[in-house]
């Protein structure tokens, strides 16, 4: 039976728990910048109820709107969703000193939403064709914060970070690891390995990973930025932030002496990844994971396999926490 | 079995690979004792990257077209230096998945090519991190094979 406007108003209303000025029911989502706060999503007999849009989560450009991508609530259960619709784009994306060509790629996310369902290592959803045949997908929000801000907000120094919480946090990554080797298997790639791409749920504290629709042309080294975000990822969470030069010379100048350029990362050469310079009581098996991202490494990681393979035994190696629970 | 005189040149659109080509006419100018293979590998166009079907089209073409061009200078270099055209033979295959590295490679064992001549961009450290060097793929995976690297 169709509901009527006064009907979906109402509806609509209820779901939010809130009043509404207008509710509009719409099928077609090519013009994405039109759709807002109260506009009803009615895809594959299913609705859902746009209340906002997204924001850069990108460290420096919080403000900026991403009008392509809108908050949602499902109209069947209530639920929190992120809806994602077709925006192409193409652009030089900037990593350290050097430009890659990057597409914004609807089709590859929605391929690779059906390749990791059920997986609990990634975010999951679902793909709505519209009438205009756009790929519209429908994601399930992780609730928790992505890693970066959960990290950022620790108030610890290094050392009691190490003793008390990278055993875990790194057994963590591990399992993001293998997400991420399962989907090289399947002759996919996650495009843009951030530390704000991963999310940490708020009820077991697993690392998932969001956001797969960056592709881009690939040379002879298939995985090649997917292992470089991993390498960042890792020194991250190793370091606790990847230290700068420049915060080295604020910081603690005595070690700067220690330190010559193959001791950072070759792609941005301002990041040390030679930690074990910085933080002695590393474990040289550590360390040595975190030097094959470092412009010094004879090779380099071809293949993710290869880096569990390696860091594995170095966390093996690491103090167990006290405490057991971890943020 | 692997014929230490068969030769497989790999080509592609730049610069360096001319520079491969242009060290074996100076060593091969003239003589008739060696059979060579110059080889383009073609990667199509990635439709998640160019969703437009026509567009995606007109870049393939674009591409072959310019591997076509550089096999046909190629070609035309060796006749240049005295090779017989015998001797000669060009063939553009596309990578169907894998990386340019991989299928010269697979190309050289299939084919028995004794030698392996490549070109050798002068990538940088990060650019070598990141996207990876069809020579080094080349050196780090030839087995039964001798392969020379022209900087
Ligand atoms: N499944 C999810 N659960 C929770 N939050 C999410 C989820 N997906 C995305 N987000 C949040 O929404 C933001 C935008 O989503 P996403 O990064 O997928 O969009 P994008 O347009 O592809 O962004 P980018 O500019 O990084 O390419 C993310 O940075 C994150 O904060
Ligand atoms: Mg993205």
């Amino acid at each position: 039976m169709p509901s009527s406007g006064m009907d979906l108003k109402r509806q609509a209303e209820e779901l939010l728990g809130n009043k509404l000025d207008r509710v509009r029911l719409v099928h077609d989502t090519t013009q994405f910048m039109e759709l807002e706060r109260g506009d009803v999503l009615g895809l594959d007999g299913r609705r859902y109820l746009i209340t906002g849009v997204a924001y850069e989560g990108r460290f420096g450009l919080d403000e900026e709107p991403k009008h392509w991508v809108k908050r949602a609530l499902d109209f069947s259960d209530g639920s929190q969703k992120l809806i994602k619709l077709v925006f192409f784009e193409e652009f030089d994306l900037p990593i350290g000193l050097l430009k890659v060509r990057c597409y914004r790629s609807p089709a590859k996310e929605s391929r690779i939403l059906e390749l990791v369902r059920g997986r609990p290592q990634f975010m999951q959803g679902i793909t709505h064709l519209d009438p205009s045949g756009n790929q519209v997908r429908v994601l399930d929000r992780v609730p928790g914060q992505s890693l970066d801000k959960r990290l950022d907000a620790l108030r610890l120094d290094h050392r009691a970070w190490f003793d008390g919480l990278l055993r875990p946090m790194l057994e963590r990554f591990l399992g993001s690891l293998e997400a991420i080797a399962f989907l090289h298997g399947q002759g996919e790639r996650h495009g843009d390995i951030r530390r704000d791409h991963i999310f940490v749920h708020n009820e077991d504290q697993r690392w998932v990973w969001i956001d797969f629709d960056y592709n881009f042309d690939f040379k002879q080294s298939p995985f090649g930025l997917d292992l470089f975000g991993l390498g960042n990822v890792l020194c991250y969470v190793v370091g606790r932030g990847i230290p700068t030069l420049r915060q080295i010379k604020q910081e603690r100048p005595q070690t700067l002496d220690l330190l010559d350029t193959g001791d950072l990362s070759p792609v941005i050469p301002n990041r040390v990844f030679n930690l074990k310079k910085l933080y002695p009581y590393l474990p040289e098996e550590l360390n040595r994971v975190l030097m094959h991202f470092a412009a010094s490494a004879p090779i380099y990681y071809e293949r993710v396999e290869e880096m569990i393979e390696d860091l594995r035994p170095a966390i093996a190696k690491l103090p167990q926490p006290v405490r057991e629970e971890a943020p | 079995m692997i014929l230490w005189n068969r030769i497989l040149v790999g080509l592609d659109e730049s610069e360096p690979s001319l520079n491969a080509l242009r060290y074996l006419a100076g060593v091969l100018g003239g003589s008739n004792t060696s059979k060579v293979r110059l080889l383009a590998v073609y990667l199509p166009p990635d439709p998640d990257s160019h969703p437009d079907p026509g567009q995606r089209a007109d870049l393939a073409a674009e591409r072959r077209l310019a591997l076509e061009a550089r096999l046909a200078q190629a070609y035309h270099m060796l006749v240049e230096a005295r090779l017989a055209r015998e001797n000669l033979s060009t063939d553009l295959v596309e990578a169907g998945g894998r990386t340019v590295g991989q299928v010269i490679m697979d190309y050289q064992a299939e084919g028995g090519y004794g030698t392996v001549v490549v070109g050798r961009r002068r990538l940088s450290k990060a650019e070598e991190f990141l996207f990876g060097s069809v020579s080094s793929t080349v050196v780090h995976t030839a087995t039964d094979c001798c392969v020379w690297v022209v900087a």
